[in-house]
Order: C-alpha cells, then sequence, then structure tokens
C-alpha cells in the first residue's frame, strides 16, 4: 500500500513537472502586470484579472489573426480530407499500373523537409500572384497534410473488411454506391480524427506563413502572436500567455471531447507507418 | 439444363496460378460443393462466380447469359460471407432490406418482403437491433436473410457455417437442407469441411493445387475417388494409402508392398507394371485370420466403434475399424485381411489417377487373395 | 504482372480507381514533385530573393557550400541537435509510458497532461519557455536560485553551451509525448502470459522488463527511432524561434541555414544547394524507414 502511494506521488510529479509550463501560462496570463514582476514570484495569482484578455481582443489584432487561422485551417483540413478520403479508398481498394509506386511516394513526401519545398513554392506563389493571400498557405499547407492525411487514411481504410465491399456490390450496389453506403460510414472515426490531426497540424504551422504571408490580413496566429513579441518595445508576458492560451483553445476543445479520437490516429498513421 | 457454367476458366495472381482450366457444369436447382483444403481455389472460384474476382481465362455463364463483363449486383446471385459481412451501422431490418433498396424496389413491397424474409427465419424481434448486439447464430441468419430476401438465380454461399460451434453447426446444415428443398434454387457452396460438402450437396467439386479433381455426387466421390488426392481427402479416418508396386502374373494384377499382397483383375486396360499404390478404406480392412501381421498401437474408442492403428512391418501404419464391444490392448499381435473388391489402385504419384474399372463395369465381382 | 486478357468489368474498375486518384495525382504534382524538381534546378542558378533575377552557375554552388566552413560547422550542429534531443525523447518516454502503463490514480487526466505539449503549437511552446527562461522574472532562474544550485541568473539562450541544452531540452519536452503515446499503445498488447511465465520462472521486475517489455518494443523503439530522427533532424520552427540559430551561429542547423540564404541574404539558388544537399542527407534515414515499412506490408 505504501509503495503504491509512493509510486503515485512519484508518477504524478513527474507529471506535474511536464504540465507545469503549461499551468505557468495559464497562471501568467491572470495576474495583473505588476505582480508579473513580484519576487518571490507567486505560485497563484493573489489578484485575478481578466485584463489581459480583454486587452487582447480588443486592442491587438489578436481576433483577425484568430478568424485567418480558423478559415485557413478549415479550408486545408476539408480541401485535404475530401482528397485524400476518395485518394486513399483509390489506393486500398482498387488494382492499377503505378498504385504501389505512387503509396510509396505518399509516404516520401510525408516524410520530406519543408524547406526543401518553400523556396520553389514561395517562387510559384509570387508568380500566381498569390503572395500574402490565405489561397497561397491553404497551397502550400496541402504539400504536408495531403500525405499525412493520405497516408492516415489508407491504414484506416485497410481496416475495413473487404467482405463489407464485396456484400455491397453483390447486393446490388455500384462502387461507388458501396463507398457512400457502407464504406464511408465505417470510415468515419477515421476521418474525423484525420480531420482533427490535419486541423491541429495546420493551426500550429509557422515556417510557411512566415514566408509565404507578410501583411496583417492573411496573417494566422502563429506568425501574429510572434510578431506581437517581436515588435513590441516592453514584452507584455502577460498578454503573450493569454494569446498563447487563447491559441490553445481549440486543441483543448479536441481534448476535453474527442481524445479517443486523437490517440486512434496515433495508432494509425504515427507509428505503424 | 445448366445454370451455371465454367469453360476453361483460369485465374492468375502474378505467377501464381489460382485455379486452372476449371470447367464446371451446374444443373439448375443442384445444390453443389465446392470442397478441398485451404488454398486450393474454392473461393477465388465462388468470387469469380460472383464478379468480385475477374477470370483471366474462359468464360463463366449464369443461365445462358456469359456474365465476364456483367457487375456482381447484375448477375441475380445473392451471396452468404464467412464472415457475415453485416453492415455495422444498419439495423437487422435495414440489412435485409439494402438488396432491395439497391434495386429499386418500391418501400412498401420491400417491407413486405423484408417482414415475411424476417418471419422465416425468425428473426422479426431482432429486426431493430444492430448486428453486433446479435450472437454468432442470430448473424448468420441476417446473413441468409438478405440473400434470401430477393430470390435470386443462384445461391452462394462462401463457409457460412464455419463461425458456428459444433452443435449450431450441425442444426444449420439440416436448414440449409430444408431451404434448398423448399426454394429449388441453385446453390453453390464453399467448405473444406467434407461431412458438410458429403451430407448436402447433390454433387461435390473436389479441387486442389487450383486444379478440379473431380466432380460427382456425393457417393462416388467416396466409392470411387477420381484419383489418390480425392481417396485422401475424402473419409474420416482417411483412406490408408500403402505405396508399392504392380506386376502382371497370370491374367490377374498383383499388388506388392512390404508385408502386403493383394491380386486383383479389375484394373482398367490402361494400367502398366511398376511403382504404384494401393488405397483402402478402414472398413476394407478386417481382424481375426489373414496374411497380414501387425501390433496394435493405438486404439480410439467413438462409443459405437473402435478406431484402430496397426503397426505393419517397421514404418507402416494401417487404420481399420471394429465393432465397439471388441476388446483392444496396445502391444497386442493382429492378423488382418484386406478386402481386395474394396481396394483402390493409384499410379504412382501425390495426384495419380485411379485404376480401378468403373464399379458399374462387369468383372469386378471376382474377388482374388 | 504480365499482359492478360481484362475483362471489360475490371478495365471499367481499373478507370474508376485512376478517377478517384486524378485529384490527388494532380496536387502532389502541382505542389510537391514540380517544386522538388524545381528546387535541384534552381540550386543551378545564382538568384538574387528581391527580383528573383537569375544567371546559371552549373554546380558551382555545391562546390562552394562543401568548401565552406558553414556547412559543416550547421551540419554537426543539426546533428548533435537530433541525436541529442531523440536520445531524451526516447528515454523520458519509455519510463513514462512504463509509469504511466501501471494504474496510478487518474491515469487518462495524467496521459492527457502529458500528451499536451505535443500538440500545442510550435509557438506557443516557445513563447512559454521564453518566459519561464527569462533571465531577470522568469520562474527557472528563481526556482533554482532558491534550490542552491545556482547563485546568479543563468542566460539560457544567449550563451553557449546553454542554448544548445535549453533547445535539446525543450524539443524533448515537447516531442517525447509521441513516445509515450506510441510505447504506450505497443506495452498494452503484451500479453500478459507473458509477464506470469517470466514470475513463475523467477524474474524479478527488471528481470521481467530486460527479458520480456524490452524485445517486445523493440520493433516499435526502431520505428519510432528512425520517425523522430526524420522530423528532429528538419526541425525549424523550434529551433528558429527560441535561438533563431544564435548566439550567433551556434545552434544553426541545416533548416536554419536553408532559410537564413534564402530570406536574409537573398541567395535563392544557394539556399537551394544547401535545402538539397539536406535533403539527400535525409534520404539515407528515409529509404531506410520506408522499405521497413513497406515489408511490413507485404
Amino acid at each position: 500500500m505504501l509503495r503504491k502511494i509512493a509510486f503515485n506521488l512519484f508518477a504524478w510529479s513527474i507529471v506535474l513537472a511536464v504540465a507545469f509550463p503549461l499551468f505557468w501560462m495559464l497562471v501568467t496570463s491572470v495576474k495583473p502586470q505588476f505582480e508579473l514582476f513580484r519576487r518571490p514570484p507567486t505560485m497563484l495569482p493573489e489578484t485575478f484579472t481578466l485584463e489581459h484578455y480583454w486587452g487582447l481582443l480588443t486592442e491587438t489584432k489578436f481576433l483577425s489573426y484568430f478568424w485567418n487561422s480558423i478559415i485557413l485551417s478549415t479550408t486545408t483540413t476539408v480541401v485535404v480530407v475530401a482528397i485524400a478520403t476518395i485518394g486513399s479508398y483509390s489506393l486500398v481498394r482498387f488494382r492499377y499500373r503505378g498504385r504501389e509506386t505512387l503509396a510509396f511516394l505518399v509516404l516520401f513526401t510525408y516524410l520530406l523537409p519543408s524547406v526543401v519545398l518553400i523556396l520553389p513554392l514561395y517562387l510559384m506563389l509570387v508568380n500566381l500572384g498569390l503572395s500574402n493571400t490565405i489561397t497561397s498557405l491553404v497551397i502550400a499547407y496541402t504539400t504536408f497534410a495531403l500525405p499525412y492525411a493520405l497516408w492516415l487514411l489508407r491504414s484506416f481504410m485497410a481496416g475495413i473488411p473487404e467482405d463489407l465491399e464485396s456484400a455491397a456490390l453483390v447486393d446490388g450496389a455500384s462502387r461507388l454506391g458501396a463507398f457512400w453506403d457502407v464504406i464511408l460510414p465505417q470510415l468515419l472515426p477515421g476521418i474525423i480524427s484525420t480531420a482533427l490531426f490535419t486541423f491541429i497540424l495546420s493551426w500550429n504551422e509557422y515556417l510557411y506563413a512566415l514566408v509565404l504571408v507578410n501583411s496583417d490580413e492573411a496573417r494566422p496566429l502563429t506568425t501574429g502572436v510572434m510578431n506581437m513579441l517581436i515588435s513590441s518595445f516592453n514584452i507584455e508576458w502577460s498578454l503573450l500567455m493569454a494569446a498563447s492560451v487563447m491559441m490553445s483553445v481549440p486543441l483543448i476543445i479536441a481534448f476535453a471531447f474527442l481524445q479517443s479520437y486523437l490517440t486512434r490516429g496515433f495508432g494509425a498513421g504515427g507509428v505503424k507507418g | 439444363m445448366a445454370d451455371v457454367v465454367f469453360s476453361s476458366v483460369q485465374k492468375q495472381f502474378g505467377s501464381f496460378m489460382a485455379v486452372d482450366n476449371l470447367n464446371l457444369d451446374i444443373q439448375q436447382g443442384e445444390f453443389i460443393s465446392l470442397l478441398g483444403p485451404s488454398g486450393c481455389g474454392k473461393t477465388t472460384t465462388l468470387r469469380m462466380l460472383a464478379g468480385l474476382e475477374f477470370p483471366t481465362g474462359g468464360e463463366i455463364k449464369i443461365g445462358d447469359r456469359v456474365v465476364n463483363d456483367v457487375p456482381p449486383g447484375e448477375r441475380d446471385i445473392a451471396m452468404v460471407f464467412q464472415s457475415y459481412a453485416l453492415y455495422p451501422h444498419m439495423s437487422v431490418g435495414q440489412n435485409i432490406s439494402y438488396p432491395l433498396k439497391k434495386r429499386r424496389v418500391p418501400k412498401a413491397e420491400r417491407a413486405a418482403m423484408m417482414a415475411k424474409t424476417a418471419e422465416m427465419l425468425q428473426l422479426t424481434p431482432l429486426l431493430d437491433r444492430k448486428p453486433k448486439e446479435l450472437s454468432g447464430g442470430q448473424q448468420q441468419r441476417v446473413a441468409l436473410g438478405r440473400a434470401l430476401v430477393r430470390d435470386p438465380k443462384v445461391f452462394l454461399l462462401d463457409e457460412p457455417l464455419s463461425n458456428l460451434d459444433a452443435k449450431l453447426r450441425g442444426h444449420m446444415r439440416t436448414e440449409l437442407i430444408e431451404l434448398h428443398q423448399r426454394l429449388g434454387r441453385t446453390m453453390v457452396y464453399v467448405t473444406h469441411d467434407q461431412l458438410e460438402a458429403m451430407t448436402m450437396s447433390d454433387r461435390i467439386a473436389v479441387m486442389e493445387g487450383g486444379k478440379l479433381q473431380q466432380f460427382a455426387p456425393p457417393k462416388d466421390v467416396y466409392r470411387e475417388p477420381a484419383n489418390r488426392f480425392v481417396a485422401s481427402f475424402i473419409g474420416t479416418p482417411g483412406m490408408n494409402i500403402v505405396d508399392g508396386a504392380l506386376r502382371h502374373e497370370g491374367g490377374r494384377w498383383i499388388f506388392e508392398a512390404p508385408g502386403i499382397s493383394v491380386g486383383t483383375q479389375n484394373l482398367g486396360p490402361e494400367t502398366r507394371p511398376g511403382n504404384a499404390a494401393m488405397g483402402i478404406r478402414p472398413e476394407g480392412l478386417s481382424f481375426g485370420e489373414g496374411p497380414i501381421e501387425g501390433i496394435v498401437q493405438l486404439v480410439e474408442q467413438t462409443g459405437h466403434e473402435n478406431i484402430v492403428v496397426v503397426l505393419v512391418g517397421t514404418d507402416m501404419r494401417l487404420t481399420g475399424r471394429t465393432a465397439a464391444d471388441r476388446v483392444w490392448r496396445a502391444g497386442e499381435s493382429v492378423q488382418l485381411s484386406i478386402d481386395s473388391n474394396q481396394a483402390h489402385f493409384f499410379e504412382d504419384g501425390p495426384n495419380g489417377i485411379r485404376l480401378n474399372r468403373p464399379l458399374s463395369s462387369p468383372g469386378n465381382q471376382e474377388a482374388a487373395q | 504482372m504480365t499482359q492478360k486478357t481484362k475483362t471489360l468489368l475490371e478495365r471499367r474498375y481499373s478507370m474508376l480507381g485512376l478517377l478517384l486518384i486524378a485529384p490527388t495525382v494532380l496536387v502532389f504534382c502541382a505542389v510537391i514533385v514540380y517544386p522538388l524538381v524545381s528546387a535541384i534546378y534552381l540550386s543551378l542558378f545564382k538568384i538574387f530573393t528581391p527580383t528573383l533575377e537569375g544567371t546559371w552557375v552549373g554546380l558551382d554552388n555545391y562546390r562552394t557550400l562543401l568548401a565552406k566552413g558553414e556547412f559543416w560547422t550547421s551540419l554537426r550542429t543539426n546533428l548533435i541537435w537530433t541525436v541529442g534531443t531523440l536520445t531524451l525523447q526516447i528515454i523520458f518516454g519509455v519510463g513514462m509510458a512504463l509509469v504511466l502503463h501501471q494504474n496510478i490514480w487518474f491515469r487518462s487526466l495524467a496521459r492527457s497532461l502529458i500528451l499536451f505539449p505535443y500538440f500545442i503549437s510550435t509557438v506557443v511552446a516557445v513563447l512559454v519557455w521564453k518566459w519561464l527562461f527569462n533571465d531577470l522574472y522568469g520562474i527557472l532562474n528563481h526556482l533554482m536560485m532558491s534550490a542552491g544550485l545556482i547563485d546568479w541568473p543563468l542566460d539560457y539562450l544567449g550563451t553557449m553551451p546553454n542554448a544548445m541544452i535549453s533547445v535539446i531540452l525543450v524539443g524533448a519536452w515537447k516531442y517525447f509525448p509521441f513516445v509515450v503515446i506510441a510505447v504506450l499503445a505497443r506495452l498494452q498488447t503484451i500479453p500478459d502470459h507473458l509477464y506470469e511465465a517470466a514470475r513463475i520462472d523467477g524474474a524479478g521486475p527488471i528481470a521481467r522488463f530486460f527479458d520480456v517489455t524490452l524485445p517486445q518494443l523493440r520493433e516499435v523503439l526502431v520505428v519510432i527511432i528512425m520517425l523522430r530522427a526524420i522530423w528532429d533532424f528538419k526541425e525549424f520552427d523550434l529551433i528558429f524561434l527560441l535561438t533563431g540559430g544564435g548566439p550567433v551561429t551556434s545552434t544553426q542547423t541545416l533548416p536554419l541555414l536553408v532559410y537564413k540564404e534564402a530570406f536574409a541574404l537573398n541567395q535563392m539558388g544557394m539556399a537551394s544547394a544547401y535545402a538539397v544537399i539536406m535533403m539527400l542527407i535525409m534520404l539515407v534515414f528515409m529509404i531506410i524507414y520506408i522499405r521497413r515499412t513497406r515489408s511490413e506490408d507485404s
């Protein structure tokens, strides 16, 4: 019994140590500015305030960045998941020349460093007159999100028994009919999982946003918030921590309600490969 | 009238020949089993008939229509899968009426047909359940219901009973036989279980290595196996097969193996002297006085009989059956004789063809020692 | 496959399959294959980024970069970072997975907390750590000083070797949850009877770990190490945002070098050459990983 308690205390102290930076982010964001520079620092805020959140929403461009990020991530997710769903169906359930090579190419690009693609992409998007638009970022994000989504969905798709589709075909469905009636409902948890991962990847992306967008109209959260750090003369840590918390809100929602989908995606794509 | 015809059908996966030059004529209303060990090509054959695999050569006909280019849904077939393949997100009722929905049967009619099928299979109280809430036997009946609901020309069944426990399997066997009699439809049934094939079929197609070995009624497959493979595959306990040689002497053939010598006159004209094999079923061995000396090695008691394994010489084991009341001891010496009327002779090799004259031909009643 | 007579139906299915993969192929060609090829093409030019005007220089860029010290230093830095952070991720990740595999209180909450760093944006992680690292008001210096570990506040990011250590640590913190989840998933599939058998054979907890757990984890660990090695090697955001490659160029890895050449020094062609070389180095890992995955598939 004593050993059990000791082990639990040990385990939880590590867990809390790992989570401490996040706890500290939360605490800092609700402290008034003067309390921040108190020595020794206060572990829990003596005065609780939401002024930084208010300031963030009213005095900075945070909301506009947030909105850009929502549009950008949603568009990328919808486009990528739609293409990858039918693509993975084709890769798993059809036979044609070059299918294996294509699957190999998907895995290859899934591992490709983005700095290799970013220079030509930059040139391409500038030539197309798309620089400084959300569209340019959607196009750029496809380069990492599509291979990733394809790879995840391919393994989800492979997990659906082939007999189900065969049964639907014998029962009178066409290939696409069987896909719609039988495969899609079975794939749904996998699609949700993939969409979640794609959304998070796009939400967190930094490099492409840094290179391709240089105007506040199209700037997403990652580069936007980073700009707030760099451009301010006097760094307002509370404000930045409030921004960090707000930026993590979609993640917190995903964690609270959709955690099983997150772990499922891990199993399908992350490790098994 | 032939209902299903395979003409020179072949299926190649890469360099592997899964089905090789298959010719099969199935009559209307027949119950046919495709029987063989796993990997023999029986499931591939069924899936080609269903339109789920594509033959790399030959022609498949259903009725008088060549169906090679016809999609599965337009072949007028229904299929029961080994895994049942019930649609997990649909209720039992939706599962059963799915084929009707895909064929654009009006809604009211659909409901009536579904209700009738459910009634017949005693599924009515389960119609709103999801497949995963059902027992294995119930799932099996739903799979059957989905096939039965629209009265197709041909039923395809891919090892439908293999996931059930032994008792339920026996019960479903009788139900399937009754169903076949009632519907009078052509049924093609894939199985690796010879008991299922023997009890249910009008004819059995025994397959091995992608090739059809024999296609005949169960009785003939048992009594006149076409070759050594069929002989050893059919029957429990299996046929004793002894390798030896044939020679011709004084107008009859003598088969000789260490410790055994059997004479016969009813071999066909194509018989040649040389290496050959003899097969004898356990019931063709009789214990008591006889020319073969052996030692009892093992006795299995099944209740209504005893299965006795006898060691002859150093490494030949013969299996026989005796009445249950005869007491055996391992190590006991016995004498055996072989009823040469019941002996089968095969050409050399694992698939060596049977050399005996057909049972109906004259001259096979003469026994010899 | 050899050419065989295909049935009409089979050909129709193949056509449908091709139709369904067509959008993928088109997008791949447009945003991946074409840029990849032009990256190689660009590396043969001298290009001034703001005007994008280029002159053909052949393999000159490659000759220059291989002769320059900066490439080799960056490669070395890149390797130090990769090996350092990967080692910590694996050790800490496996350890944490073993802990979480036990029946501790509020296990799923603990798992969520552990998982969180992996999912938050690198930008958030960097902001939070910069605040923790803050020399005057950072909690880290305060805690270390009150624990008596240091006498004066440390400069975590502005001096060497502190900067490299900090970057490696933050990298480990951010990415070890990946190892935890992957290992945890594998641990849950190890059958209990293996442990029971070992116990009957008299193996203690440590022997059980080395004789039962570790061999079972071997496969998954190899895959994790390869994947993480590839991802850590190409990491840009974390290092760029924490130190910008500094102090001076002490934490400048190859991805940062590419960025600097292209957008700070405006040498687009040279940057492409760096990127291509970097990809060639990674190709070794990628091919090993892909081969492994494919053999597992079949």
